[in-house]
């Protein structure tokens, strides 16, 4: 497909390098050239550099040949304008980046009026994305499928627990007849597929996808079946704060926040009445006991610095908060920061692309099958999708037993209207299932994919 | 340094050149000549390549490799060439070979042969072919052909490319280079239907085409163009040699029907003014070596776009004319054809910078406190590629004297110690007095020789490759 990314910012380049690896053709623009190059020297994409807001340079960017346009400038009013610019050259699909909270509101409007397709705000899908994890305390990760019938969690194994050391053919029957499978693995950074006969240990993240209440179910053999989140502890008062403050306020959280600012912190207890604002430096250890940071369910770090998030996190795991939350952006370094044991850290300008990528998956015609939503897991080393069946799709009606998958693909869980199937060697696919697949590294971007390049036999529906 | 990856990538590019070299093996063949030197080549080439592309490597490929990379694959691209040369006989030693073979990628176009005409059909193919998979690049073909060739192939095809600032067509390397390629084939095909048309052999059309289209200069006759005598055949070659001389990209505005943004490149029309120019200059001073005016202008536009389209071929000797006319030859000679075109010399783009440059210069001496910008095509040129022009013409220079230098220890005149340096740097192909268009470069050295090819290779890649493979700083691990 073609795209045109204008601003060559965090979003941007983090939304250009996930497209480049979709095998997209990619064009960026930016008015600042050390971006630009920097952009281009790492990346196989087209430059231009210009004011995204003038048609000229939209224009020499392709933008009238486009099927999608994302403006994620720094300035809201720029990606409104240029998505209007780029409506009327002839881009098939826009999306801007609108991130003011005052323009939120007006959102609909806005979006009518200028023709923006989409309008996506780094800091409500941020927090959008944090309150998923708060309401599931007891994963690192949590996805959900099939409108919710299926979820998939990742969680980290302690020394303990009764599966270590324990083959997964062997587990005990109370675990197997759970309707939940174990679909990968992130093993010190190494991401892999478990078979029957994989031995987990103590400090693996494993993912599982089932039905949820055999995953509450696991949890509370697992013994760490947490409870739901009463009170939160949020360091920060940024835009992120503001938005899950106002979430987590309507499903009735107890809150209490820490900023620095004054100014802020006025704003924030103005907008939400019932939350504690406290203002002081949430790094400093002394202020956060004082305020019985051990008293509250989960802890989320908030501030601009990814530094201090990480450092506080890491107190606040010491101090025994059962589930931390740590906004980091650089994502270079995710493989130290998962060593350390913070399994839930969330990136905004990554959400941010991951989102996009989603609406781009779904933009994009696959032939046999239509892919319904992508998420990335295990630090991006494997993806779990979701597809539907179509008449297109390859060997319906073979049993599993007499197809070849594609070595690092998992056909996980098959959902036939309302049941849900863990697949065995005798299942098969039919025409309206919904299939969720793993995949190690990515690249499925079709059903038809997940089969053997080589593999062509199977033959007829049986 | 992921030396692994770089000799990896060494020997994709070599098992794709073992391909190549299959095309003059056909033609051996066709005309029963002797394929051993073509299968032999093959055999060594596909060997080495096979064992490089199988070394198993770590995917770490940044800057510094891909300048080595580029490097590299030219030295044994040169190496890989001569290996024929070699093996077929007619060369005397293996260091004529080479810099045959290297003057033949670089699409320079000298040559050690004092005699063309006796050798094997075969070889002289192979000797033009080299110009045409040098024209556009062995990179740029392999980015086109060879699937997933890295994360990071714009870096070896942007060393490849010439011109200050590399840009792509479209947003993929690999669909850019296809593109180039195609529009590099269609034209070169319509060249060689012109020439069969204006009543050249097949064979000779095509010769002539590979040549003009990298704008290399090798010929299959011993007085080059001039053997045929033809206005039609002077013609369409003067033709081809300026389009091929101009920025690839300014087609695909034309195919892509953007004709405004197409005429309205600075380069081009400088470009345009420049031939003009030096074409009505010559006329004119040669009016005394030429009977008539129409002759006059018949030699002096093809010698013109020869040279500065960096080709080479001959219709008449230059050396035979006044030296205000060859002082013309060498300024053009240094000039060179257009950025992103399959031309070499300093390039037109860069001297028209230079140019606006040395105006704002001279502005600020008197008005020491104007803020003043340069400007191309009417975007803004910034101070760094401004920066990088003057540090390239300084090398560029530099490396013509140094090249010189060594050269002049053969005890030749300084017009041919110079201008070999020059023709060899810019890929032009004939010099001055000695090395003119109806002279060769046999008398030179193993040295000089060696030094030449070196040079040859040194212009193509536009300096900084082959420096960067000499500084120790490259091969430092920290």
């Amino acid at each position: 497909m073609d795209i045109v990314i204008v601003g060559s910012g965090k979003v941007g380049f983090s939304l250009a390098e996930q497209l480049v690896k979709e095998e997209h053709n990619v064009t960026v623009v930016d008015s600042d050239e050390e971006a630009l190059r920097r952009a281009g020297d790492q990346l196989d994409i087209m430059t231009v550099r210009g004011n995204g807001v003038s048609a000229a340079v939209l224009r020499e960017a392709g933008v009238d040949k486009a099927q999608l346009l994302v403006a994620a400038t720094n300035a809201d009013e720029v990606n409104m304008v240029c998505c209007l610019t780029a409506k009327d050259l002839g881009a098939k699909y826009t999306i801007a980046r609108i991130r003011n909270p005052e323009y939120t509101t007006s959102v609909g409007e806005l979006r009518r009026n200028l023709k923006i397709d989409m309008a996506i705000n780094p800091e409500n899908s941020t927090a959008v994305e944090i309150s998923r994890l708060l309401r599931f305390p007891s994963a690192a990760n949590i996805e959900t499928f099939c409108r919710g019938k299926v979820e998939l969690m990742g969680f980290r194994l302690q020394e303990g627990d009764f599966l270590i050391d324990t083959p997964l053919y062997a587990l005990p029957d109370k675990v197997k007849k759970l309707s939940l499978l174990f679909c990968a693995v992130d093993r010190g950074g190494e991401v892999s597929i478990p078979n029957g006969s994989f031995v987990p240990k103590a400090g693996d993240k494993l993912y599982m996808v089932g039905r949820p209440d055999s995953l509450d179910q696991f949890f509370r053999q697992l013994g760490r079946y947490a409870p739901k989140v009463r009170q939160v502890f949020m360091v920060g008062g940024g835009k992120v704060s503001m938005y899950l403050a106002k979430i987590l306020d309507r499903m009735g959280i107890r809150l209490k926040i820490i900023e620095q600012n004054e100014e802020r912190c006025r704003l924030i207890s103005e907008q939400f009445p019932r939350v504690t604002v406290i203002c002081g430096d949430g790094t400093d250890s002394e202020l956060l006991e004082s305020e019985n940071l051990t008293a509250s369910d989960a802890f989320v770090a908030l501030t601009d610095r990814d530094e201090d998030n990480l450092i506080i996190s890491l107190y606040a795991m010491q101090q025994g908060i059962k589930k931390v939350i740590t906004k980091c952006n650089r994502q270079n370094y995710a493989g130290i920061v998962r060593s350390l044991g913070l399994d839930s850290v969330i990136s905004p300008k990554f959400v941010t692309a991951s989102n996009i990528v989603h609406v781009v998956r779904g933009m994009q015609n696959s032939q046999g099958s239509v892919m319904n939503s992508l998420h990335r897991i295990a630090g991006g080393g494997a993806e779990a999708m979701e597809f539907t069946v179509g008449s297109a799709t390859r060997h319906l009606g073979v049993p599993l037993k007499d197809l070849k998958l594609r070595p690092g693909v998992l056909l996980a869980v098959i959902v036939r209207k309302n049941d849900i199937i863990i697949p065995q060697g005798s299942s098969f696919l039919q025409g309206g299932d919904r299939v969720i697949i793993i995949a190690r590294g990515g690249g499925v971007l079709d059903l038809n994919d997940i089969y053997a390049p080589e593999f062509t036999g199977g033959g007829a529906a049986k | 340094m992921n030396i692994k990856l770089v000799l990896k990538l060494v020997g994709r590019v070599l098992l794709l050149e073992a391909a190549a070299l299959a095309v003059p093996l056909a033609v051996a063949l066709i005309y029963r000549e002797d394929p051993l030197p073509f299968l032999l080549a093959i055999a060594i080439v596909a060997a080495v390549g096979l064992a490089l592309s199988a070394l198993p490597a770590k995917s770490q490929f940044f800057t510094r490799e891909g300048f080595v990379a580029v490097g590299l694959i030219w030295i044994f691209t040169g190496l890989v060439g001569a290996l024929p040369f070699m093996f077929c006989g007619y060369f005397a030693t293996p260091m004529d070979a080479i810099f045959e073979s290297c003057s033949g990628f670089t699409t320079t176009g000298s040559t050690i042969l004092p005699e063309i005409e006796s050798l094997p059909r075969g070889i002289l193919f192979w000797r033009a072919f080299t110009h045409w998979l040098g024209g556009m690049g062995v990179l740029v073909l392999a980015t086109a052909i060879l699937p997933r060739l890295g994360i990071r192939s714009h870096y070896l095809t942007q060393a490849e490319t010439p011109g200050p600032v590399f840009s792509k067509l479209v947003p993929k390397q690999s669909q850019t280079s296809k593109i180039l390629y195609t529009m590099y084939f269609a034209l070169t095909a319509l060249e060689a239907l012109c020439l069969k048309i204006a009543g050249m052999p097949l064979y000779d059309a095509l010769i002539h085409s590979f040549s003009t289209a990298g704008t290399g200069g090798f010929s299959n006759r011993n007085a080059s163009v001039g053997a045929y005598d033809s206005v039609a055949i002077d013609v369409i070659i003067t033709v081809f040699m300026l389009l091929f001389s101009i920025n690839f990209a300014v087609y695909f505005l034309i195919l892509t029907k953007k004709w405004r943004e197409a005429l309205a490149s600075d380069e081009l029309r400088f470009f345009l003014s420049v031939v003009a120019g030096a074409t009505v200059v010559l006329t004119l001073f040669n009016l005394g070596v030429y009977s008539s005016v129409g002759e006059s202008l018949r030699y002096a536009s093809f010698q013109v776009a020869a040279i500065i389209s960096t080709t080479g071929f001959g219709t008449a000797d230059f050396v035979l004319w006044p030296q205000f006319s060859q002082m013309i030859i060498v300024l053009l000679m240094f000039c060179g054809a257009s950025a992103g075109s399959t031309g070499g010399g300093m390039k037109c783009s860069r001297v028209l910078l230079l140019l606006r440059g040395l105006r704002r210069e001279i502005h600020r001496i008197t008005h020491p406190r104007c803020v003043e910008v340069v400007k191309l095509d009417g975007k803004l040129v910034s101070e760094a590629t401004l920066h990088t022009l003057l540090v390239f013409l300084g090398a560029y220079v530099t490396t013509v004297f140094a090249a010189a230098l060594i050269i002049s220890l053969d005890g030749c005149s300084f017009a041919v110690s110079f201008s070999a340096a020059l023709t060899c740097v810019s890929n032009v192909g004939p010099g001055l007095e000695a090395i003119g268009p109806s002279g060769n470069f046999a008398a030179f050295s193993t040295l000089s020789k060696g030094v030449m090819s070196l040079c040859m290779i040194v212009g193509r890649l536009e300096i900084f490759p082959i420096l960067v493979l000499f500084t120790p700083s490259t091969w430092r691990q920290l």
